[in-house]
C-alpha cells in the first residue's frame, strides 16, 4: 500500500521540475527559430527597395507591358503582392527553378537584403503612386 | 478568290475560338482545383500564396503551363497543374483576371 503512495508523491513533486527541465532549454530554441523566421519576411526595409528599382520598373512598373523573349506574354503585376511570395519568387529565379532569362540574370544580381527590401516595396502598394 | 475568302474567315473564326475563354468554366475549376490555397476571388491571405486576382491571364496560364511542364518548379503546383486541360489553364487564368484585384502596377 505505502509504496504506490510514495510513487505517486515522487511522480508529483518530480513531475514539475521534469517539465521545466525540459522546457528550458527548449524555449530559447524555438524563439530563435520564429525570430529567424520572422526576420526572412519582414526584414524588408521598403525606403530602401524603393531606391532599389532601376532593373524591375522598365518591365514592372510599365502598364500593359508585355515581355517578349522567349515567349510574349503580360508581364505580372506585382504592386500588392505578398511579399513573401515576391522574395521567394525572386530566390527560385536565383536557383535557376524559374526559367526566364531576363529574370534569372536580375536575381542573381540581387542579394537576400535587396529581395527583402524590393519585396517590402512592391508589396505594399500605395494609391499615389500606383495605377490599376 | 472564294477559295481564299474562305480560307480567311476559316483562320479567323478558328482563332477567334482558340482565343475565348469561358470565364464561368474557370470559375468552376477554380472551386475545384484553386480556390483553397488562392482564394476564391484569388486575393490570398496566406503570405506564402501569390494574389491572383486581376493578374494578368497569359501570366497566368503560362505559370500554369511551366507548372505542368516541370519548367517551373513547384510540387505543390505541379500536381495542380498536370490535373488541369490547356482549356482548363485558358478558362482558370481568365477566371481569376476577371476577378477585383489588389494588385497594381507600381511606377
Amino acid at each position: 500500500m505505502t509504496t504506490p503512495k510514495i510513487a505517486l508523491a515522487v511522480i508529483l513533486v518530480a513531475a514539475p521540475v521534469l517539465v521545466s527541465a525540459q522546457g528550458t532549454p527548449a524555449a530559447p530554441a524555438q524563439q530563435a527559430a520564429a525570430s529567424g523566421q520572422t526576420a526572412t519576411t519582414s526584414n524588408g526595409d521598403s525606403a530602401a527597395g524603393a531606391r532599389k528599382t532601376q532593373m524591375c520598373a522598365g518591365c514592372h512598373g510599365i502598364d500593359g507591358w508585355r515581355t517578349a523573349y522567349p515567349e510574349v506574354y503580360h508581364v505580372p503585376k506585382i504592386g500588392g503582392q505578398h511579399p513573401a511570395y515576391i522574395v521567394r519568387a525572386l530566390q527560385e529565379y536565383k536557383a535557376g527553378e524559374r526559367s526566364h532569362p531576363s529574370m534569372r540574370a536580375i536575381a542573381a544580381s540581387l542579394s537576400d537584403q535587396d529581395m527583402a527590401d524590393l519585396a517590402a516595396y512592391y508589396g505594399s502598394a500605395s494609391p499615389q503612386t500606383a495605377s490599376k | 478568290m472564294n477559295r481564299v475568302l474562305t480560307a480567311l474567315l476559316v483562320v479567323f473564326c478558328g482563332s477567334s475560338v482558340a482565343i475565348a475563354a469561358d470565364i464561368r468554366g474557370g470559375e468552376t475549376k477554380a472551386k475545384e482545383v484553386c480556390q483553397a490555397c488562392h482564394g476564391l476571388d484569388g486575393n490570398s491571405q496566406t503570405p506564402d500564396y501569390p494574389k491572383l486576382g486581376g493578374q494578368q491571364p497569359d501570366y497566368l496560364a503560362k505559370a500554369l503551363r511551366d507548372y505542368k511542364s516541370g519548367q517551373r518548379k513547384n510540387p505543390i503546383m505541379a500536381g495542380f497543374a498536370g490535373s488541369l486541360s490547356d482549356k482548363d489553364i485558358e478558362n482558370v487564368a481568365a477566371y481569376y483576371a476577371s476577378q477585383p484585384s489588389v494588385l497594381v502596377v507600381k511606377h
